[in-house]
């Protein structure tokens, strides 16, 4: 039982890591542009479908697709943005019922493509067993939490020490204030999406790598990464990364302790913990929220 | 004048188009099923124009209310029409679990009632000794005999709901035109202002919760009876909240009319044209259509119409007064 435990523990800690990437592309986008991306969740399944279609179609291994992936998810994430950022009245209502829309949109091209069979990886190679001590994991859940930690430290490097990271940063904490500085908001937040897009796009390929996907699985991802959003308090890099990995690690534990079914319930109820008790997040600042 | 019109459209939905439809069995079936839409886009715009919260889990509502009724019959014996009275109330009681959400603002509430949604689909598919699980439930009673005319019939069911909806319809408007109305409409342009005033809003947001929770699950109870069949996938899908969220765009949520001719035209559209061209996935023309309504008309259409009647209206007049002038 202790040894499923530690096993667990491991495996949550590993599924974490992308699911940072995810929630921190999300956090980015309402950072700037203070709009949740409904449809950010469909943006990481898209990558995940080219993915797919590169392993299905042309038989190379889905780490290649990443430059497909890229491609697909940050084109999606500009036209998402230009679609935003065209919104006359009320943008923090209007946004969300937009991308909402975009949402369902790229749900239903996504079924008609590639129609709603499960899909996963064929490859031998990723899916191969690696084990440290008592903890054992696929090659590809170690290789992707390697590759996310990267792009995390990068994207903390690029937030904390780029003209481009600080002018995000301004632009999120004061935007007219960033404006009189001579930074122009409308750039920065297309670099936002981007990057966003950025993330997304390795997120997705991971989780082609890592599990199964389908087309109904775009909102949940939203969810997911809205959780862990609020779990962290918006803002916080770090915090984001604790969270993700809370949220994988409970996870893990319910599968392991309870049933596979409860395993989405888990982030939920962590979810209402921490809006009863703790609202600003377990990282935010005190400052009221929204 | 507004009596008149009133009056007109109570012929029309109980006179003219039960008598000219009742032999169409497939159109009857989709006028009910886009009416049940109607009601649940009118629940959400209620909350979204008088409490100014989007909501993306009123399925979720749906679903409470259909289950709680139907199992209310089946496993106690409680007559159908109060069954879903107890549905709609049940529904309501679930949203109190959705009440720490009211403190967040605008995009946060939204998302966490998103999630919500989420949950309750779980936990009817995870308690199977009470609600079946995926199994779902079979032979959910129908709705019940009154006066001697089956209204199980799609005619009778036609009739009740037509009814759930004008008398739903008519509880908002009163909402609307009410003190409370009042103060739900200033606290749109600034709560804090409102609140300073002296008016409790937390409070009358959370009671349009429970309303909009109510409407929504007396609906889902109505069509757990009408089609005698429930499962988790089918109770708590995403279409019971996008399909409303489309309609009342499309209409235009802040008015009374906007949610329900919406809903009437995005479900027959969808279901009599777009599915035959489209099989799987015809739902894409909705999000586009959400998407292209957000960005050109956001008040929707009914404004929109409103708007350009008013102007042909106003030119009709000034036409007439020239020549009496002469």
């Amino acid at each position: 039982m202790f040894d499923l435990i530690l096993q667990s523990l491991y495996s949550g800690l590993l599924s974490g890591g992308s699911y940072a990437l995810i929630a921190l592309g999300l956090a980015l986008v309402f950072g700037t542009m203070k709009v949740i991306n409904l449809a950010h969740g469909e943006m990481v399944l898209l990558a995940a479908y080219m993915a797919y279609v590169m392993e299905s179609r042309f038989a190379v291994s889905p780490l290649l697709a990443m430059p497909l992936a890229l491609v697909a998810a940050c084109l999606v994430a500009v036209a998402v943005y230009f679609l935003v950022s065209r919104i006359g009245k009320n943008r923090e209502l209007n946004s969300l019922i937009l991308t909402f829309g975009i949402g369902i949109i790229l749900t239903n091209a996504i079924l008609i493509t590639w129609s709603a069979d499960i899909h996963s990886t064929s490859s031998t190679g990723l899916q191969e067993p690696v084990t440290f001590g008592p903890f054992s994991s696929m090659l590809s859940e170690l290789t992707f939490f390697g590759v996310s930690m990267v792009v995390v430290a990068a994207l903390w490097w690029w937030l904390s020490r780029s003209w481009y990271g600080r002018a995000v940063r301004a632009v999120s904490s004061n935007r007219d204030a960033a404006k009189l500085m001579g930074i122009n908001p409308h750039r920065t937040e297309v670099v936002s999406f981007i990057v966003a897009g950025i993330l997304a796009s390795v997120a997705g390929v991971a989780l082609y790598c890592t599990g199964v996907i389908q087309p109904a699985l775009g909102s949940s991802l939203t969810t997911k990464a809205f959780i862990i959003t609020v779990l962290a308090g918006i803002g916080s890099v770090p915090g984001v990364l604790v969270g993700s990995v809370l949220i994988g690690i409970a996870e893990s534990l319910t599968v392991t302790l309870f049933s596979s079914a409860l395993q989405e319930l888990t982030g939920m109820v962590l979810f209402l913990l921490v809006l009863f008790v703790l609202p600003n997040g377990l990282f935010g600042s005190t400052r009221r929220r929204g | 004048m507004k009596l008149q019109r009133l009056i007109m459209v109570l012929i029309l939905l109980y006179g003219v188009v039960p008598f000219v439809l009742n032999g169409n069995n497939y159109v009857m079936s989709i006028l009910v099923a886009s009416l049940t839409i109607a009601g649940i886009a009118l629940a959400w715009a209620l909350l979204g124009n008088l409490g100014g919260m989007v909501s993306f889990g009123h399925a979720a509502f749906f679903g409470v209310g259909s289950y709680i009724s139907a199992l209310m019959t089946m496993k106690l014996g409680v007559p159908v029409p109060l069954a879903m009275l107890l549905g709609g109330i049940g529904a309501a009681v679930a949203s109190i679990a959705v009440l720490p959400a009211l403190r967040l603002s605008g995009p946060y509430f939204a998302l966490a009632i998103l999630a919500y949604a989420h949950i309750f689909k779980i936990l009817a598919t995870e308690f199977a000794s009470i609600t079946g699980g995926s199994g779902g439930l079979l032979g959910i009673p129908a709705l019940p005999t009154l006066f001697g005319y089956n209204l199980g019939s799609k005619l009778g069911a036609y009739l009740i709901i037509t009814t759930i909806v004008l008398v739903f319809a008519f509880i908002y408007s009163r909402i609307r035109n009410s003190y409370y109305g009042f103060a739900l409409r200033a606290m749109h342009d600034s709560e804090d202002a409102t609140r300073v005033v002296g008016v409790h809003s937390t409070l009358l947001k959370a009671l349009m919760l429970f309303l909009s929770a109510f409407m929504t699950g007396i609906i889902g109870a109505f069509n757990a009876h009408y089609i005698n069949f429930l499962e988790p996938d089918y109770a708590f899908q995403s279409g019971w909240t996008m399909l409303p969220v489309v309609a009342a765009i499309f209409g235009g949520y802040r008015t009374l009319t906007g949610p329900l001719v919406g809903a009437v035209v995005v479900y027959s559209v969808d279901q009599l044209i777009l599915k035959s061209i489209i099989p799987s996935g015809h739902q894409i023309v909705l999000g586009a259509l959400l998407g292209v309504m957000i960005l050109f008309s956001p008040d929707g259409l009914m404004p929109l119409l409103g708007k350009k009647l008013g102007r042909r209206r106003a030119e009709t007049v000034r036409t007439p007064q020239t020549e009496t002038i002469c």
